[in-house]
């Protein structure tokens, strides 16, 4: 019942443990310790859609090509040299590198096969769409693969070809058995993976749930000392070691401690100030291949009307977006492509109210509504060309407008979205609109929008967007506007579907980028989609431990920094 | 034997209260707003396969025959697939519970000790100056907002003086090394378990503190005391023997009580400290729309709760001689 | 505590007692609590912050009312565009766009007193509705309500609206509110329904009863008066639990994003990585916090010990 005497051995236990563990020797290989903002998700290749996943997925499952992290062009990975084009038979040839599996078989064309012919049997739900237009795969010999096409297909180089591979020994027994389960793809998604066999740089070594992954080098990578696309590859650490934060405070304090050497994920702008400032933290700011705006349902009022759309347009600013919500780290975007991408991104776009006062810009709104029969029990401009507050607008109808909701991810997922629903809604009611800004739950939001076509408008993001600007005909093609397809705005216009299935099939670049041009111009013009800024990349690593970081858009969490990082040399001990 | 039969009712209370529980959780999930379907299947899942899924879930069915179903899942175990991780919840939130079970016990039981030790001091002392601090010192911390003081804790403790690790569980270079044994293992995690466990004892111990005062207070003036101090035994003998024994029962009481409000802290602190248990996972369902994940953990903090309070009843029949079941 | 000791039950026999009769004697027993409080330290420490909280909340209004760029949730500062420190046109510096945190701060106390308030005003609603209820109708009335209050009271309420919150999507400030008081009678409930029992058998019920007086009569007339200030104390305690949930429900991010709450101000320090860096905004809500839960606690205790003389003599005596 002595409680002291029971609280000093607790004590003197706690301590014993500070002692011990602070006591705890270092191993002497070199480990990369990794910080990441939630638990990956699976380690099933198949279900990893999540960003967590695929950090420790890509640097174990490869595909044949990846993406220079300075051209952006493709580069042979598994495969030997850039595929052959025969535009007779509409064939690919793909001949391979030499190179093992981690379980030390060897990787032939006869995985490749298989890895292909799952996707297309399972219609496994991220591949799918890149392996349909395949008509059948060929393996003339152990290191030839040859794709045969139904139709020409822009998206065969940098979808097909960059889908990872997967070893068909691992895989082939359960494949077959589930296929014969009442639902393939559920069973196949959901099999748990122990561990994965790869061809990549690392393999798992242990993962524990909520706590600790664990890759080690494998030593049959088969890039080991070889010198790819003008790099020489490692890896050059022994041990990656990812270990899972809740929150980014934590895990910037665990990287000024020196706990972790990398943070594998974008950090908040408030943080840039106090880490720019410390020596040994380097911090990388790099592009994102993004897309974010706001979109409107087309299919019903008020959000039918583009004069509307367009108004929203004007009152919209950008400017403040990027400079208060997003500190800066980010860039205002105007066309539904990327600037980064160069090659396609039209430049040549209405940019509305940007530069604009806010006077000038609630004029012009106010302009294009008048013009468009909108009237207001108090209108947002006077007689004389004042601003007022304004009160209760009318459709062309004459009826008034019934309030709206704009949807947006909650704060805890995206604070800059949420943030900026908040504002577009203060905005939009300076002209009197009844708009109500509204975070959801993701997943719920995107079941509203995608699944019910029941929402006004929305504020969403890809983060994540392909080089090849297929998705420019995917987000507006009239086909794709159905329930869960990828039109989410119901837009629908027959000019811009001619021209977009004429750009699938057209393989010469520079009339499909003509035709790019175009479908750019009938978005900015028509506004299913406002786009509105993209935000930039910033990622802090520590200097003291490893070097070598390889960036590239997106940041430098790629399959080549992690190829390459050494240990700083004086690290040595 | 009485306390059997006592703990028998108790068991068939805690079986009703949970089928309750069960099915408010069952309407609940009905009544929510949009398609039920779509709490029970991943959104990316193709429409054939969410038929088929939803067939097997029994949810073509009519609302009693799906109850049925749900009973018998829950009882069976088996509580659908996570969408974000793609196994069996069941799987995964067995995982967390020996973390969350270790965290909750040990931070309840070290603060209702603390709260009992200074709860006899500060009515032994009452009205003096230590009395008066060791009360303002108890509601001060008592009403400490928690996952705030968690992140000064994190920020001074961890960061600034360095002592204990940042967050987590466990630290990889301890359980990476093949050399390092149980003993080691069981160390490290005493390391991380300190900080999230003294926050946690600050928040609770004040509760206990005065309770313990209150009902120590009302001891003293009891009978075997006055006597106690009529044979002229030693004030510490009798404070410590005859006084704080007997006062210490309702703190037991208080326990249960507080079971509810622990738990709720249990879960703020699982999620600032990363600690990989079942209120962080409730709370990370949550904010990702796992509903099975969701349901599943709450079902289980729920059976904790109920454990925890059947626990504490026997510990206060056992220990107080004057019930009688 | 469950002892019915309030000064004369007895002068509620008559039935037909003018209320003019009666106010006087309210006044009376509550000078008289007053006084007894007053000497309390604990009780005047927390009712010197419940004053200052209480400013705050009223002054709330100014500052947008002084210049626009000072609203808590949509002025922003035209010339500062990220977070800063303490100056003299931001007493307490800006957030991470360049709103002005004092003036959140403000505007959080006057959210924290609704939400406490209110909430605890609905919880003591019904708990002291049931309790009376149970009290009174003892049998299966009692057994069935007390087993609901059992029930509720080991749900932890901060998971139940967390997950309700992932059932119905984001909740709405009311809603966080009624949710919080559904869940936080039973304690109330309990109380006074021992309260009641201890009543229910005194010569001025029975009085009552055997005049012809109705239960509705009997319940709201003569036992409410006489739970009446329990159940007071008991609201002070529900404010407590219910400001700290909503503020952990707002750390979370589960908050009501329409409203500035000290909850939701550590929710935007936290999430936008402030935390560690600007301790002028994180400081405040989390003190604010742990201050205003303390001044209802110790209001709550402090008359507490008006309400029981056993202890008031404790402290008197020595």
């Amino acid at each position: 019942m002595d409680g002291r005497n029971c609280w000093r051995r607790g004590v003197l236990l706690l301590l014993t443990a500070v002692m011990l563990t602070a006591c705890h020797e270092k191993n002497t290989h070199h480990v990369l310790n990794i910080g990441l903002a939630e638990e990956p998700r699976t380690l099933n290749v198949w279900l990893a859609s999540d960003a967590n996943s695929r950090k420790v997925l890509s640097l174990i499952y490869q595909p044949l090509y990846v993406y220079d992290p300075d051209t952006l062009d493709l580069v042979p990975w598994l495969a030997e040299s850039m595929p052959v084009y025969d535009a007779q038979t509409l064939s690919y040839s793909v001949t391979l590198r030499e190179a093992r599996w981690s379980d030390d078989t060897p990787f032939t064309s006869r995985d490749v096969a298989f890895t292909g012919s799952l996707i297309q049997s399972f219609k496994v739900p991220r591949y799918a769409s890149d392996w349909d237009f395949i008509k059948r795969i060929e393996t003339p010999d152990s290191r030839t693969v040859r794709f045969y096409l139904k139709q020409p297909m822009a998206a065969f180089l940098t979808g097909t070809l960059s889908t990872p591979i997967v070893q068909e020994k691992e895989w082939a027994d359960f494949a077959e058995k589930a296929q014969t389960t009442e639902k393939p793809l559920t069973a196949l998604v959901n099999h748990r993976m122990q561990h994965p066999v790869g061809t990549g740089p690392f393999t798992l070594e242990q993962w524990r749930r909520g706590a600790f992954l664990h890759l080690k080098r494998n030593p049959h990578f088969f890039g080991i000392g070889k010198t790819i696309g003008g790099r020489t590859l490692g890896p050059f650490v022994d041990d990656l070691v990812y270990t899972v934060f809740g929150t980014s405070d934590v895990a910037i304090l665990a990287l000024i401690k020196g706990d972790i050497d990398m943070l594998w994920w974008p950090i908040q702008p408030g943080y840039m100030a106090d880490l720019s400032r410390r020596k040994e933290i380097r911090l990388f700011t790099n592009e994102k291949s993004a897309l974010y705006f706001m979109g409107f349902n087309l299919r019903r009022p008020p959000f039918n009307d583009m004069a509307l759309r367009r108004a929203v347009a004007y009152m919209i600013d950008k400017k403040f977006i990027v400079s208060r919500i997003l500190q800066g780290q980010g860039t205002k975007m105007f066309s539904v492509v990327p600037e980064e991408n160069r090659f396609w991104c039209c430049t040549d776009l209405p940019r509305y109210g940007d530069g604009m006062s806010r006077e000038n810009r609630l004029k012009a709104a106010y302009q294009v509504l008048v013009d468009a029969g909108y009237s207001w029990a108090v209108p947002p401009v006077d007689a004389a060309g004042n601003l007022q507050a304004a009160r209760e607008i009318r459709l062309p109808g004459g009826q008034p407008m019934k309030r709206f909701t704009i949807l947006t991810p909650p704060a805890d997922y995206d604070p800059h979205r949420a943030t900026s629903g908040l504002m577009i809604q203060e905005w939009l009611r300076e002209l009197g609109m009844p708009a109500y800004a509204r975070p959801m739950a993701f997943s719920s939001m995107l079941e509203q929008i995608k699944g019910h076509h029941d929402f006004d408008a929305f504020i969403l993001g890809y983060g994540h967007l392909g080089l090849d600007p297929d998705y420019v005909r995917n987000l507006f093609h009239s086909a794709n506007d159905k329930s869960r397809g990828w039109n989410m705005s119901g837009y629908r216009n027959s000019a811009f579907d001619e021209m977009a299935d004429r750009s699938i099939s057209e393989m010469d670049p520079v009339k499909r980028q003509a035709l790019v041009m175009e479908m750019q111009k009938l978005i900015a013009r028509d506004l299913p989609y406002i786009p509105l800024y993209k935000p930039s990349v910033v990622e802090a690593v520590r200097r003291d431990r490893f070097e070598g970081w390889v960036e590239m858009l997106e940041g430098i969490g790629n399959i080549w920094s992690m190829c390459q990082v050494k240990p700083v040399s004086s690290d040595g001990a | 034997m009485g306390l059997k039969r006592f703990v028998l009712r108790r068991l068939v209370e805690i079986a009703v209260i949970f089928f309750v529980i069960m099915t408010v959780l069952f309407v609940l999930f009905r009544l929510a707003p949009g398609d039920p379907v779509s709490r029970m299947v991943d959104p990316s899942m193709t429409p054939e396969d969410a038929r088929l899924l939803m067939e097997s879930m029994g949810l073509d069915q009519p609302l009693w025959t799906q109850y049925l179903y749900y009973l018998k899942n829950v009882a069976t175990g088996n509580m659908g697939v996570s969408f974000h991780y793609g196994e069996p919840v069941i799987d995964i939130l067995m995982n967390r519970l020996p973390n969350t079970v270790l965290l909750f016990t040990t931070s309840i039981l070290l603060s209702a000790l603390l709260g009992v030790f200074l709860g006899k001091i500060a009515a032994w002392k009452r009205g003096q100056r230590t009395d008066t601090l060791l009360t303002i010192g108890a509601l001060f911390c008592h009403t400490l907002f928690l996952p705030w003081l968690a992140l000064i804790m994190i920020w001074f403790f961890a960061y600034r003086v360095g002592w204990f690790p940042i967050t987590g569980m466990v630290s990889p270079d301890v359980w990476i090394d093949p050399g390092a044994g149980w003993l080691a293992k069981a160390l490290d995690v005493l390391h991380h378990m300190a900080l999230p466990l003294m926050t946690l004892i600050l928040i609770h111990f004040g509760s206990y503190l005065l309770v313990m005062r209150s009902s120590m207070l009302d001891t003293l003036k009891d009978d075997y005391i006055i006597t106690a101090r009529a044979k002229g035994l030693e004030e510490k003998t009798i404070r410590d023997h005859h006084a704080a024994p007997n006062a210490a029962l309702p703190v037991v009481t208080s326990v249960g009580l507080s079971l509810a409000f622990s738990i709720n802290g249990g879960a703020l602190t699982e999620t600032v400290f990363t600690w990989p248990g079942i209120g962080r996972e409730l709370v990370f369902s949550v904010s990702h729309s796992d509903y099975p994940l969701a349901q599943a953990a709450f079902l289980i903090i729920a059976i904790v709760v109920l454990v925890a309070n059947l626990v504490v009843d026997v510990l206060y029949a056992y220990l107080d001689p004057r019930i009688r079941y | 505590m469950t002892d019915a000791n309030l000064p004369s039950p007895k002068t509620g026999t008559t039935p037909g007692m003018a209320a003019g009769r009666a106010l006087p004697h309210w006044v009376d027993r509550f000078l008289g609590g007053w006084r007894v409080y007053r000497k309390n330290t604990i009780g005047r420490i927390g009712m010197a912050l419940l004053v200052l909280f209480a400013l705050m909340a009223t002054t709330s209004f100014i500052p947008q009312w002084v210049d626009p760029m000072y609203h808590p949730m949509t002025g922003v500062d035209p010339q500062i565009s990220y977070s800063t420190g303490p100056s003299l046109r931001h007493w307490l510096g800006t957030d991470f766009i360049g709103r002005d945190i004092f003036s959140q701060l403000l505007a959080g106390a006057r959210i924290a007193f609704m939400v406490g308030i209110s909430s605890a005003l609905i919880s003591i609603l019904f708990g002291t509705t049931i309790g009376m209820v149970a009290g009174y109708a003892g049998k299966h009335t009692d057994l069935i309500l007390m087993r609901l209050a059992d029930m509720i009271m080991v749900m932890p309420t901060l998971l139940v609206v967390l997950l309700l919150s992932a059932l119905f999507g984001q909740l709405n400030i009311w809603i966080i509110v009624l949710m919080i008081a559904l869940f936080r009678w039973p304690g109330v409930a309990r109380v006074i329904r021992s309260q009641t029992l201890s009543l229910r058998h005194r010569p001025f019920i029975e009085a009552a009863r055997v005049a012809g007086a109705s239960h509705l009569r009997i319940i709201f007339r003569h036992i409410l008066p006489n739970v009446m200030p329990l159940a007071l104390l008991y609201m002070t305690f529900r404010v407590t639990s219910a400001i700290i949930i909503e503020a952990a429900l707002a750390f979370l991010g589960f908050g009501d994003p329409g409203t500035v709450s000290w909850g939701m101000m550590l929710q935007w320090v936290w999430k936008t990585g402030h935390m560690f860096q600007a301790p002028y905004w994180m400081l405040p809500p989390g003190i604010c916090i742990s201050l205003i839960t303390m001044a209802f606690y110790m209001t709550g205790r402090a008359m507490d010990d008006v309400l029981d003389p056993r202890l008031r003599e404790e402290e008197t005596t020595p």
